[in-house]
This record gives structure tokens, C-alpha cells and sequence, in this order.
């Protein structure tokens, strides 16, 4: 386990040693307070539900910006045969790399809970719908990165990984697209592939098992994938 | 130390190794020679736990890499070809990095460290980015990486490719120091590298270990079996060159077999046979 902490250390430290980290904080903030301005201007109501929505559609593009040289940056210099003949499980550089981008991730979430205090100081938000659509958020973006992760984990080019991670991500976001061209059962599962359907619960204050399920068993996937893709030779 | 039996890899139909088996005993140092493309870097990740072997086991220690690689990970200090370095980290920091995945007690690791920088000559450049060093500290770094838990095997490849002399020099002195302590496998092209510090030479060509005998009994058996005429006693270069000319030579009177018996069969089809 401390070895899990030192990797996430060393990972999270090496976000902050390059301009990725200062340009993605920025970025980002930047867009969502833009965003927030014209959400709460337009809307008049005090709710977040939209700025949650555009903060899923921005994760879609920075998470593989933010996941793209996890693996692929160490395969490339030759670092991963560093961390692969140090005594240490390749399980937990997995989750060591995981966790490290996962706090990167938390950080940028808690710069926009300024949000939060400035519509309960201006009106009475339904708090726990918030607390709720923050939770779905959180768990989006932490399948966002289990999967640009695993994706990094298959090339040693990290523009191929990101684009890679756009693949799989854009499917899943707009997949709930496509249900009107299915019926019965095949309908139901494309509902439930879709992060949108997931999201949304959250977003409207419900928190359900399925949901639950549906994030964790994804990074759980993902990761295991992950996994088996460093341990195999042939990705390397 | 080291017992590798029967070991064979290949990457699909490729054969990189076929049927390596040595032991390598405690103290030793042992130069691996082969031309590019022998198989040494392949050999040498196998030992690491870094690939796989296709059959055959190797035991560190009485312990399997493939069962317990883990702790035989703990017993191996490895320097691969390229320095594993993260540029963007300060030496200090990497080092630091270093000792605390390699499962350095954190009472000790400050002692570690220190004794490492030290080693290899570091502390002048502690606190410079990797990025910025020179060929020569970058390789230290490396050596330094791989010796900060004190491990009892020390595996290097290629530690002076593309040094200059004087760095090259500094890089083999700090190697020197080492081998009183553990035991060393060291690959390189520059043989006179291994005659100055390795006491016995496992010699590879194509995925095939062709000599495996120390350095004396080495040069003895190749300067005896020579003819008087030669003026100069062969070097380790010259019995490198003499191993692998063969193949060429090998090679060349095939083609000439090849040849003549393609002429016999033309004659045949004409009648002339």
C-alpha cells in the first residue's frame, strides 16, 4: 500500500513540474466560470444541474488530455522497465498512477465548489441535490480516467493513446443517441451503456444502485484491463 | 547466486534464446559478450523478471523469478540499456523516488541515499533537473538508481555506450568499487572493458551461450592453441572477432556449397551430368 502512495506522489508531483497541470487548472476553471455566469444569468434559478452537464462535456475532452502519458510517457523513455524490475506489484502502479490523476482530478472538482457558496449565499439551493450531482460528477470523471489509463496503457504514443480515449468516451457519451433505432432489450442496455443516463440520475438529486454499479464496474474494468495490458508483453 | 536452466524466448516465430543454462555464483562478475542482436538485453530482462522466459526456469537466490519475482526484484539492482530516468525530476528527487519503490525502510533511506550520492559522485548536481545532466551523470544516475537498496546482484547493460573517454573512465572506476560487494553481470561492446573488471565472460551468439569460461583460462586456451608466428598475444577483441568470423566464414562456404551444388544440378537438367 505505501507503494500505491509513493507512485500517486510521484505522479501527482510530476503533473505540477510541467505547464499540463497549471493549463489544465486554468483552462478549465476559466470555461466553467464562464459557463456558471451565463447558466446562472440565463436560468435564474438556483441550481447547478446545467453547470454539471457542461462540466461532464469538458471532462470528455481534458480527462484524456490529463491520462494520455500515464503509461505511454514511461514506455517511451523506458521508465516502465524501470517501475516493472522495481519490487513492486504491477497492481500497484496501476493504482498508484490512478490515484495520483484521481486526486489531480478531485482538485479541479473543489475549485468549482466556490459555486456552491455562491448560489447558497444568493438563494436556497436543494443542497443535496448538489452534494448528489457532485458525487455523479466525481465518479464520471474518475471512469474518464480508468479509462484514458488503460488506453495510455496500450501504446507508447501519446497522441494515439488520447485519441484512443476520445474513441471509447464519445461512444459512451453519445451513445443514448442511438436508442431510438433499437427496441426491447438492446434498448435498455444502450440506456444503461450511456454515461448521460447515469449521470443525469445524480444530477436530479438520485443515487441508485444501478448507477453505483455501472461507474465502479467500469473502473474496476478498466483498471483490470490496465493491468493485464502492462503484464502482456505484446502492448510494449 | 544465479541458476538459469534451459532457458528459450521467443517473440512469435523469432528465437532470441534457445537453451540458455549457466550459474553465476556469489561474488562473481561476468562480462556478457555478443554481438547486437544476440540476445544478451533479452537475457538480461529475464533475469530482471522484465519478460517472461518462453520455457526454462532461473532461480536468484534458490528463489524463481516467475514464482517470487517480487523478491527476487528486491535482490536485483538493474540498469537497462537506456537509463530509466524521469527528466523532468531533480536527481534528488528521482533517487529519493527510487529508494522509497524499492522498499527502503524509511529510517534508512536518508542513510541510503546519501551513501549513493556519495558513490557516484553526485552531490554537485542534487538538485538539477535530469534533463539538464550530461551523458556521463545521467549513466551515474542510473548506476545509482540501481544500487540504492543494496542489492545483492547488480545487473548492468551497457553502462559506458556513448560515454567519452574521461566519463567512460569514472563510469568503470565506480563499477570497480561495486563489484567488491556484489555480484556483477555487465554487457558492453568495449571488451577491454571486461578484460579490466570481469573475472569470467559468457560469450552469446545467436541466442546461444558458444563460451563460458573465466577470463584466464579464456585467453590462455585461445594464446596456446595460436601458431608462433602470431607477434601479439590475442585480446579479448581478437577472440570475439575470431568467434564470430566464423559465422561468416560458416556462411560463405555454405554459399559456396550452395552454388556448386546448384551448378551440379544445372548440369544434371542439361545433361551433362
Amino acid at each position: 500500500m505505501d507503494k500505491v502512495y509513493f507512485i500517486a506522489k510521484k505522479e501527482l508531483l510530476s503533473y505540477f513540474k510541467s505547464p499540463v497541470a497549471y493549463i489544465t487548472l486554468v483552462l478549465s476553471i476559466s470555461v466553467f466560470n464562464v459557463f456558471f455566469f451565463l447558466i446562472i444569468d440565463q436560468n435564474r434559478e438556483v441550481s447547478l444541474r446545467d453547470v454539471f452537464h457542461v462540466m461532464e462535456f469538458m471532462f470528455l475532452f481534458l480527462v484524456p488530455i490529463m491520462t494520455m502519458r500515464l503509461f505511454s510517457e514511461e514506455k517511451a523513455s523506458g521508465t516502465m522497465e524501470f517501475l516493472m524490475t522495481a519490487p513492486v506489484t504491477n497492481m500497484a502502479i496501476v493504482l498508484g498512477k490512478y490515484l495520483g490523476v484521481l486526486v489531480f482530478f478531485t482538485m479541479l472538482i473543489s475549485l468549482t465548489l466556490i459555486y456552491f457558496v455562491i448560489i447558497e449565499f444568493f438563494g436556497s439551493p436543494d443542497r443535496m441535490t448538489i452534494v448528489s450531482g457532485y458525487i455523479g460528477v466525481w465518479l464520471e470523471g474518475a471512469f474518464f480516467i480508468a479509462v484514458g489509463m488503460m488506453t495510455s496503457s496500450w501504446t507508447r504514443n501519446q497522441i494515439v493513446a488520447a485519441m484512443m480515449s476520445y474513441v471509447i468516451l464519445f461512444f459512451l457519451y453519445f451513445l443514448i443517441n442511438f436508442t431510438k433505432y433499437f427496441s426491447g432489450a438492446a434498448e435498455t442496455f444502450i440506456q444503461y451503456m450511456s454515461t448521460l443516463t447515469h449521470l443525469e440520475h445524480f444530477i436530479v438529486g438520485i443515487i441508485t444502485v444501478g448507477d453505483l454499479v455501472y461507474y465502479l464496474s467500469g473502473i474496476f474494468i478498466c483498471i483490470l484491463f490496465t493491468r493485464l495490458s502492462i503484464e502482456n508483453r505484446v502492448f510494449q | 547466486m544465479i541458476i538459469t536452466k534451459n532457458i528459450s524466448k521467443h517473440f512469435g516465430a523469432f528465437q532470441a534464446l534457445s537453451g540458455v543454462s549457466f550459474e553465476i555464483n556469489k561474488g562473481e562478475i561476468v562480462g556478457f559478450l555478443g554481438k547486437n542482436g544476440a540476445g544478451k538485453t533479452t537475457l538480461m530482462r529475464i533475469l530482471t523478471s522484465f519478460l517472461p522466459a518462453s520455457t526454462g526456469t532461473v532461480l536468484i537466490d534458490g528463489y524463481d523469478v516467475a514464482k517470487d519475482s517480487i523478491i527476487t526484484r528486491q535482490k536485483i539492482g538493474y540498469l537497462p540499456e537506456t537509463p530509466p530516468l524521469y527528466l523532468n525530476m531533480t536527481v534528488k528527487d528521482y533517487l529519493k523516488f527510487s529508494a522509497e519503490i524499492k522498499g527502503i525502510p524509511a529510517k534508512n533511506r536518508r542513510r541510503q541515499f546519501e551513501n549513493v550520492m556519495a558513490e557516484c559522485q553526485l552531490e554537485d548536481v542534487a538538485n538539477k533537473t535530469i534533463s539538464t545532466l550530461s551523458k556521463g551523470y545521467k549513466q551515474r544516475v542510473g548506476i545509482a538508481q540501481a544500487i540504492i537498496h543494496e542489492p545483492k546482484l547488480l545487473i548492468l547493460d551497457e553502462p559506458t555506450s556513448g560515454l567519452d573517454p574521461v566519463q567512460n573512465l569514472q563510469v568503470r572506476n565506480l563499477i570497480k568499487n561495486l563489484k567488491d560487494q556484489r555480484t556483477v553481470i555487465i554487457s558492453t561492446h568495449i571488451l577491454s572493458e571486461i578484460e579490466h573488471i570481469a573475472q569470467r565472460v559468457l560469450m552469446i551468439k545467436s541466442g546461444e551461450i558458444i563460451i563460458d569460461e573465466s577470463l584466464d583460462s579464456l585467453m590462455r586456451s585461445h594464446n596456446i592453441n595460436r601458431g608462433d608466428d602470431q607477434s601479439r598475444p590475442m585480446n579479448l577483441e581478437d577472440i570475439f572477432i575470431h568467434h564470430h568470423s566464423d559465422q561468416e566464414n560458416d556462411k560463405k562456404s555454405h554459399q559456396n556449397i550452395d552454388n556448386e551444388s546448384n551448378n551440379i544440378d544445372a548440369h544434371r537438367v542439361n545433361g551433362h551430368g
